[in-house]
């Protein structure tokens, strides 16, 4: 017992200390979680046991998720594809008020449907949409605020490659995560649009002029079916059981790959920079997995989740009281920490915790995801926020104060996901995954 | 919004130490055992094998009078069956329990109880396994890798399931595609069996079968049930055509340095152990026969001959050498 | 050693290309070989596996040689320059340490004792699989003595440049 209080002080200090001094996550995690082993099983065996648990975390095919989705959205960016995706957007959105901050928040989360990648989403439309609507004299730092917030939609539509990251450390199924984020990810986009809509309507100068006839909308949609209908081929063949994740994700490079050679947006030079620059996100992302793998055999070992689980209930055996503690503390440790690493390292802590209570591991996923995806748009550490500032020139400080009502909403749909299992659970249910 | 409805942790049972349940029972608990020798399992709590192992160490607990005891870590926790052979080799981890086809990378010979058909029943299996007779070199063969074998358990029996008809002869199968488990040895029997073998993870086969990718699967009935694959592959017949054993293994060193009397009190225990095991998978099957019959699949027998002739080329080929023919000899000989 | 970092970069950056393109062209294969021939290719998994491991441990080094990986640095960025100048020697220390000890020394271990298995279906022992972790570590090894070096000499920052966003 007390080789294990060792090992489990070890882990949290070392993981802490090292953290604070700004040494990379993963070597801070591995590092911690190998000395933890060694003051339990001794040296050699600690060394033996981190290095073997390194190599099965990454040995696992359905990873292969990763660096493939990372390759589609990398492909997509370089692919010209999200003009077209604006432009379908912007029909969409029509002539609301506010309606081209509007098309801003909508094509965030048409982007987010085909790749995934918030920070490529804030960045290839805010760049388009920034200046459109200073144009049409928008406050220069609400669009960026409207952009930032609504960048992470697309971490919770699917694709998403945080929860295939989720579905490893609960042993869940990618198909089902994935479904159980639509409505959640597309709450997001509309709440996002509900801010939008009420700072426009008291500032009717904010309103298209442009007129748009049925043909030429019509033209732009069709321009926009070949992306779109990417959303149907891959998370239509994983539903339908035709593809397995992992085979999608491959269909997904292949159809992205097609798509830009006959746009004509990428040349066939272009794709060794693509690849470097998809191998790269890859090669930090399965470091940390693997450091990860040996960080949960500590824990398991150790006992770390159960006692972790004790401590909760024994603040409080309310469920909605251990909730609220778990959204708070999920909302802290986004502020700071990015959202791969932090679903890693906390979700084989937290997982035992709530299934104590009957949650089920899907809605946990997204209720996880959705709150540290709000954590990718705060200060002091929000790599959305700081992209999308940097994109709309205009000070991080100022963007965020701009953000506080995005970030009440948010925080309100935060508590409502976790609170309601059917916003995530129903559409899986549906279809008969959960 | 409190739409949810979650219920009490104190409601659900304590999850942080569900091993209590099995065994608190006695005036000596196994959890504040001076030594806890931990055991890595892959399959969850309810597993016949988890709970037979963790009432196991509650019995060595009280032999031993709190000296040492089992816990055993479900689920994979603690690696998987292929990384906690290894820890167990390194010393890490003081036993686990794993599938008879892994020792196979350690000695070959022990492809012969993995081999279609080899076994009849559960009970000829047990007697196999526990006859020094038969199974005391094969076993004692890997020691020199640092593996102890101590016991073979009861894995289940293997039959084959499908969307499609009930099957009762080889060419029943013809044509479909049955899930199987990814090896050459496991695609050659399908193919024999009259089918064509699909490997892929048991994540995946439930939607495969559902959108008709694959027509089925081959496994025990338990996990037949449980996965729910009789909503979708209702048509379950009795092929049996594999028994492989688990074993539970260790280390020879943590054998020989435990105290005495907590060796004296495994061995003498783990018996006892065994026949509960294979007790609780009869139970383990009828429930789960029951709970698949509930939801609509219909169970046949086949054809047993036929199965077992058409399989026997394979039987053949894989008894390579002398010792695997003298083994295989000895276990069939042992079913008369 | 510039010189040698540099030519180490260029052959990692074309090592992780061309794995990448063997691994989109592998599943691709197992895909084809599955829905189209209906017959499902058996090797196509495993390799594409091993090519992942390669890749990724591949591109973790190069990221070490970039200084790429993530790190949470709000507070060092707080501190005075003397302070983030060890801090950031410390951090290529500890770096090197996790290394030589885990990835080296654990790997080297882990790969000898399962030297001998021989797992079904592979045409290489175990053993061999895991020699992934004992090459890397090299890599990082040599990656974090050079950032030293540089930093000892201040010609490289003390903060890692860490990549905006992961996935
Ligand atoms: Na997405
Ligand atoms: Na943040």
């Amino acid at each position: 017992m007390e080789v294990a209080a060792l090992a489990a002080l070890i882990l949290v200090v070392g993981i802490f200390v090292l953290l604070i001094l700004g040494i990379p996550i993963s070597v801070a995690v591995g590092l911690s979680s190998a000395l933890a082993a060694a003051s339990a099983l001794g040296f050699e065996n600690g060394m033996l046991t981190s290095a073997q648990q390194m190599f099965r975390g990454i040995n696992n095919f359905s990873l292969l998720a990763i660096p493939f989705f990372v390759l589609a959205g990398v492909i997509m960016n370089n692919g010209g594809i999200a003009l077209k995706l604006i432009n379908a957007a912007k029909v969409m959105v029509g002539r609301a008020p506010g309606s081209l901050a509007q098309t801003n928040v909508a094509a965030n989360a048409l982007f987010g449907a085909v790749s995934g990648s918030a920070v490529a989403a804030v960045a290839a439309v805010g760049s388009t949409m920034g200046p459109l609507q200073a144009k049409e004299g928008y406050n220069k730092t609400f669009a960026a605020a409207t952009n930032v917030a609504s960048g992470p939609a697309g971490m919770i539509i699917p694709p998403s490659n945080l929860m295939i990251v989720y579905s490893l450390v609960s042993s869940s199924s990618i198909a089902a995560l994935f479904v159980a984020g639509y409505i959640p990810g597309i709450l997001w986009a509309l709440v996002c649009m509900l801010v939008v809509y009420f700072y426009a309507r008291k500032r009717p100068e904010l309103k298209i002029t442009e007129r748009v006839s049925i043909g030429a909308k019509a033209r732009i949609v069709l321009d926009a079916v070949p992306a779109l209908l990417l959303v149907v081929v891959v998370i239509g063949g994983i539903l339908g059981g035709i593809f397995t994740p992992t085979e999608a994700s491959c269909i997904a490079v292949l159809y992205s790959l097609a798509l830009a050679f006959i746009y004509r947006a990428i040349k066939v030079r272009d794709l060794k920079p693509i690849l470097l620059e998809s191998a790269r996100t890859t090669g930090i992302v399965l470091f940390l997995i693997a450091v990860s793998t040996v960080m949960s055999w500590v824990m398991s070992f150790a006992k770390i989740p159960a006692m972790v689980a004790d401590a909760l209930f024994s603040v409080s055996s309310n469920p909605y009281v251990i909730i609220l503690l778990i959204v708070a503390a999920l909302l802290i440790v986004g502020m700071f920490m990015d959202p791969v690493p932090a679903v890693l390292i906390f979700g084989p802590i937290l997982l035992p915790v709530v299934t104590a209570f009957g949650m089920s591991p899907i809605h946990f996923g997204i209720f996880m995801v959705f709150a540290l995806s709000i954590g990718t748009i705060t200060p002091p550490v929000g790599p959305v926020l700081f992209v999308g500032a940097r994109i709309s020139g205009v000070r991080i400080e100022d963007v965020s104060r701009q953000m506080l009502p995005f970030f009440g909403v948010l925080i309100l749909l935060l508590v409502v996901v976790a609170f309601t299992p059917a916003l995530s659970m129903w559409l899986p249910t549906l279809i008969g995954l959960a | 919004a409190c739409g949810g409805g979650f219920e009490s942790p104190a409601d659900s049972g304590d999850t942080a130490d569900t091993e209590s349940e099995a065994a608190d029972s006695g005036s000596v608990s196994a959890a504040d055992a001076e030594t806890v020798y931990r055991v890595a399992f892959n399959q969850n709590d309810q597993h016949p094998q988890f709970v037979s192992i963790t009432n196991l160490g509650q019995r060595i607990a009280e032999a031993t009078d709190g000296m040492c005891s089992l816990e055993v870590y479900p689920n994979e926790t603690l690696g998987t069956q292929k990384d906690t052979i290894e820890l167990v080799q390194a010393g890490t981890l003081d036993f686990a329990i794993i599938a008879g086809p892994l020792l196979e990378n350690f000695n070959t010979d022990f492809a012969v109880f993995n081999l279609p058909y080899t076994f009849d029943s559960q009970e000829h299996q047990r007697a196999v396994l526990d006859d020094p007779e038969i199974t005391g070199e094969l076993f004692a063969s890997i020691e020199d890798q640092n593996i102890a074998v101590l016991a073979g358990m009861h894995g289940g029996i293997r039959n084959v399931y499908n969307s499609i008809q009930p099957v009762n002869t080889p060419e029943d199968l013809d044509g479909m595609k049955i899930r199987v488990i990814e090896s050459d040895t496991n695609l050659r029997m399908m193919e024999l069996m009259g089918g064509s073998g699909s490997p892929m993870g048991q994540g995946e086969v439930y939607t495969a079968i559902q959108s008709g990718v694959i027509d089925g699967g081959e496994n025990n009935p338990s996990i037949f049930a449980n996965l729910k694959h009789d909503e979708v592959a209702p048509y379950y017949s009795y092929t049996q055509h594999l028994m492989f054993p688990d074993y539970l293994i260790s280390n020879p060193s943590v054998l020989e340095d435990m105290d005495p009397a907590c060796n004296e009190a495994l061995f003498a225990e783990l018996p006892a152990a065994l026949v509960e095991e294979g007790q609780l998978w009869v139970e383990e099957v009828e429930a789960s026969t029951a709970a698949a019959e509930e939801a609509g699949a219909e169970f046949n027998e086949v054809d047993l001959e036929a199965f077992r002739e058409a399989v026997a080329p394979l039987v053949e080929e894989s008894l390579t050498n002398e010792t695997t023919q003298e083994l295989y000899d000895k276990v069939r000989a042992a079913a008369e | 050693m510039t010189r040698f970092k540099e030519g180490l970069d260029k052959a990692l950056e074309w090592l992780c290309v061309v794995l990448f393109a063997l691994l989109v062209v592998t599943v691709a294969w197992q895909v084809f070989t599955r829905q189209v021939l209906n017959d499902p290719s058996g090797w196509s998994e495993e390799l594409a596996k091993y090519t992942f491991i390669w890749l990724g441990l591949f591109a973790a080094a190069l990221m070490f040689g970039e200084r790429g990986h993530i790190a949470v640095d709000f507070v060092v960025r707080k501190m005075p320059a003397g302070v983030q100048h060890w801090i950031g020697v410390f951090g290529q220390l500890v770096i090197a340490l996790f290394a030589v000890i885990v990835m080296i020394y654990g790997g080297y271990k882990v790969s000898a004792l399962a030297w001998n298995q021989n797992l079904t279906g592979l045409p290489v022992n175990v053993g061999w699989l895991y020699t992934a972790l004992p090459v890397a570590g090299v890599l990082i090894l040599f990656y974090s003595v050079y950032h030293l070096i540089s930093l000892l000499r201040h010609r490289e920052s003390a903060l890692e440049e860490g990549d905006p966003e992961l996935i």
